[in-house]
């Protein structure tokens, strides 16, 4: 014991290990480097760099038997735990504040396995105890008595110290604090335990680190090295560990050219790591100070000479990584909390428990590893590898196949689409040329229909010729003729010719086919004058009077101008047919037009018919709907289909004086809208 | 007298062209756009006929055919229509029309038309004259000769009428003998044709007046 409290290292500043305690003066020192460095660089980094270093304490003391042995007895004799009625309570002792990373990390990874193991009915209480920025005794004492108070009715069976300050505030507090509690610890050497004097029932999960491992992962990367470096710093914790690292290399080392970098500035680390030959080790251990006493955070050091670094550099801790070292043997943070969760719910499970020592494991950086074209297959078996740039299948491989499989999905749905708007195409065009040659066969019946009495008014003209042509040669017989009559029945003749020629023509539009359609602007107002001509003689034959009214202006629509006449004449002829039986003085057809909202024009034929039966109103449109005995049913429904092929509607009602009338309506062209 | 023909037709240049070629026969025309417009302007009986179209605005062809059978029968009716088929042709020549032609028709063709009708014209109008004269004799008998006239054409011996009409057979001579005088038939069968053609024959035996 005696030689434990010699090994004080506060006290005796030149023996090693000195900077395992931070409530020494030079630890004090420390720590304010590491407050006011965290303030510059961001807490974390430093902070994370500080625990971790004094956790990585190598235990080389004969004493550290005694204190292997010990807390080994203590567990024996422990007394199993009595949680009776409710769940266990564990308080975790974090040494620092909350931004620290090491312990968070540490504490975190000590949360997830309690939770894991006790199904998550247990009550974790945590307490950042902020040692080191508060170390005054008077305020460590408020501290207790406050948390005295604190768990007063909420005793902690199980209190998990996380380092060596919390282990040592806790040994100090604990019939207090936390009577009768197990008191588990880890981020603290062997040897660090019998400095402070835990008791001997605190058990603790220990660090052990060895540099000698580290090197032995290089000698396996490096096989052909001849040289080997190790740097270290000027202050009192760098000159410790570099004496320490002499003593257990000095084996080893046998086989290199060795070469221990010391007591000199950054700059000159920095210089003589760019001379380094290639087939050179390099052992970084810590750099508090250079030889100016400048004030370094060690792994911001190692960070500048492994810039420009010449050979490979290897170190004793997980937080080198990322700073430009390949590796080395070290104990992560997440480990030793899981280990000391493992520990802490033994003890709730009433279980013996013992210390233990963490496993330090081999952590190598994939891309230093590929910086210096060292080989994968060379790490010793175990190593983890970290920032392993991991292929895009083993990253991703799931995403992979998802996006895989989505696209392929996709392409499947996408080609499905395609050759769905293929047919689609083809059974609209196919419905076009249908609706085509359905028009066409429309037409042809309603100029069967209106050709007798279009034929009829043929002979008006072809009458009047020959009656001209016949008193014209009369007159030409006689002694005198009367030349001016003669001119003017040859005037006559001629316009009686117009005329014919005109009703022929009519009688082509009538039956013209369509294979496109035949996009034009006319006025609606022209079409239903050329449609009433057509169908005056059949009016006239069957005593019906057509009129039309309604707006005058020009309405210019777009569409086909031929089918358009046959949506007139359809309907018309349907007017004229419903018109049959009612009293020939009755029979009017009437024809009217107007603009209505939306720019639209609407064009409306009423009979005076006996209407349609309110019932059939929504059917007649329907293909095949027809109340006359030789009627096909066709030329309502083509009606509709014409109409909404350009963009109208058409739709039946009743007159309320008697009659059907039908309406359709066509969108209006714009004033100079010209296509 | 020349005869005068009476176009009725909707269609302008048909009803010129159709009156000029006429007029070329020797004929005076005349136009009717309608068959309201020539009812309303109903000629005077002078010798001619009517070119008339079917199909006519307002009042039909054949609607004005009915009319006519009753204002102006004895103006024969040619129908010159742009809608021939036989069963409008057949209904006309039924209802008393002289022809039925289509247009165009040959100017030929009217004219025969014309002439037969303007024939039938002067016939209608030799019989009606003739049936109005024998009706103003008819007309000038007394009653009780009136009664003798029935009862004799119909083949009654004196003394059967005298029994009928409560009188004597001589009385019935005599009265016999007046009638024949009136009428101015020489025999029973002239008085029995007189009155066939009145029409007479075919109502009853008992006498009546004519109006």
């Amino acid at each position: 014991m005696a030689r434990q409290f010699d090994d004080h290292p506060g006290r005796t500043s030149e023996r090693a290990f000195p900077w395992d305690h931070l409530h020494t003066s030079t630890d004090t020192v420390l720590c304010s480097i590491c407050y006011y460095g965290s303030v510059l660089l961001g807490a974390r980094t430093f902070m994370v760099c500080n625990w971790k270093v004094r956790s990585s304490r190598i235990v080389r003391s004969s004493a550290a038997f005694f204190f292997l042995v010990l807390p080994m007895l203590a567990a024996g004799q422990a007394v199993s735990m009595e949680i009776v009625g409710r769940v266990p309570r564990v308080l975790i002792l974090y040494p620092y504040d909350e931004r620290i990373a090491a312990t968070t990390e540490a504490g975190e990874a000590v949360r997830n396995r309690l939770r894991e193991g006790t199904a998550g009915k247990v009550d974790i209480f945590s307490e950042f105890l902020d040692l080191t920025r508060f170390p005054e005794k008077a305020h460590v004492e408020k501290m207790a008595h406050f948390l005295t108070d604190k768990y007063r009715d909420r005793r902690p069976d199980v209190v998990i110290a996380l380092s060596d300050e919390s282990a040592s505030f806790i040994a100090t507090h604990r019939n207090t604090v936390a009577p009768g509690a197990r008191i588990v610890t880890t981020g603290l050497s062997r040897s660090t335990a019998g400095n402070i004097h835990l008791p001997g029932d605190v058990i603790g999960v220990f660090n052990k680190d060895d540099i000698v491992k580290t090197l032995e992962m290089a000698r396996g990367l490096q096989p052909k090295a001849r040289h080997l470096f190790i740097i270290g710093g000027s202050a009192d914790l760098d000159r410790a560990w570099l004496a320490t690292a002499r003593a257990d290399l000095a084996d080893l080392a046998k086989n290199y050219e060795t070469t221990y970098l010391e007591n000199v500035t950054i700059d000159e680390f920095v210089q003589r790591a760019a001379r380094f030959p290639p087939d050179s080790i390099v052992l970084a251990l810590t750099i508090f100070k250079d030889s100016t006493g400048r004030n370094f955070i060690p792994r911001e050091a190692i960070r500048q000479i492994a810039a420009t670094a010449s050979a490979p550099i290897y170190g004793p801790y997980p937080t080198y990584i990322d700073h430009g070292i390949v590796g080395g043997n070290m104990v992560t943070f997440e480990s030793l909390g899981l280990a000391v969760a493992d520990l802490a719910l033994d003890a709730i499970a009433g279980n013996p428990i013992v210390s233990v020592d963490a496993a330090p494991i081999y952590i190598a950086d994939a891309r230093q590893l590929k910086r210096w074209g060292l080989s994968e297959s060379d790490l010793p078996a175990g190593t983890v590898q970290w920032f392993k740039e991991k292929t895009l299948w083993e990253e991703h491989w799931l995403a992979v196949l998802t996006t895989i499989a989505v696209i392929a999905a996709q392409g499947v749905v996408i080609a499905g689409l395609l050759v769905e708007r293929r047919r689609r195409r083809a059974a609209e065009l196919e419905l076009r040329v249908r609706l085509l040659e359905l028009v066409h066969l429309n037409q042809s019946a309603t100029a069967g229909a209106l050709t007798a009495s279009i034929a009829h008014e043929l002979n008006q003209p072809l009458g009047a010729i020959r009656s001209n042509a016949e008193a014209g040669e009369l007159l030409l017989r006689g002694e005198t003729p009367d030349l001016n009559l003669i001119k003017q029945i040859l005037v006559d003749i001629k316009d009686d010719d117009q005329r014919a020629g005109d009703i022929i023509t009519r009688l082509r539009g009538l039956l013209k086919k369509r294979s496109e359609i035949d996009w034009q602007e006319f006025d609606l107002n022209e079409v239903i004058k050329s449609a009433i001509k057509i169908l005056r003689p059949e009016a006239e034959r069957r005593s019906i009077v057509i009129s039309c009214s309604g707006a005058t202006d020009e309405l210019r629509v777009r569409a086909d101008r031929v089918h358009i006449q046959q949506v007139i004449l359809n309907l018309a002829t349907n007017a004229m047919d419903a018109m049959l039986d009612v009293a020939s003085t009755e029979r009017r057809l009437k024809f009217q037009t107007r603009l209505t909202k939306g720019s639209k024009v609407e064009l409306s034929i009423s009979d005076t018919g006996d209407g349609i039966p309110g019932e059939q109103l929504v059917g007649v449109f329907d293909p095949f709907y027809t109340t006359k005995p030789t009627g096909t049913g066709l030329g309502l429904s083509i009606a509709r289909m014409i109409v909404e092929t350009y963009a109208g509607k058409i739709w039946a009602g009743n007159n309320p004086e008697g009659g059907a009338v039908i309406r359709f309506n066509l969108p209006l062209v714009r004033s100079g809208c010209v296509t | 007298m020349t005869p005068i023909i009476h176009i009725v037709d909707d269609d302008d240049s048909f009803r010129t062209a159709v009156g000029r070629l006429i007029a070329s026969y020797g004929f005076r025309v005349a136009f009717y756009e309608s068959g309201d417009q020539f009812l309303t302007a109903l000629p005077t009986p002078e010798p001619g006929c009517i070119v008339l179209d079917l199909q006519l605005p307002g009042l039909s062809g054949s609607a004005l055919q009915e009319r006519l059978a009753e204002t102006a029968p004895l103006l024969p009716i040619i129908y010159l229509t742009g809608e021939g088929n036989i069963q409008a042709g057949v209904r006309a020549i039924k209802a008393g029309a002289e022809d039925f032609l289509e247009k165009p028709a040959s100017g030929e063709a009217l004219k025969e038309a014309i002439d037969r009708a303007l024939l039938q014209n002067e016939r209608r109008r030799a019989e009606h004259d003739r049936v109005h004269a024998l009706e103003a004799l008819v007309a000038s008998l007394t009653p009780r000769e009136s009664e003798v006239f029935c009862q004799m054409v119909r083949g009654k011996r004196n003394k059967q009428i005298a029994y009928a009409i409560s009188t004597s057979e001589r009385t019935v001579k005599a009265h016999r003998h007046c009638v024949m005088e009136k009428l101015g038939a020489k025999s029973l069968a002239e008085a029995v044709s007189i009155a066939e053609r009145m029409g007479l024959l075919d109502i009853s035996p008992k006498p009546m007046r004519r109006a």
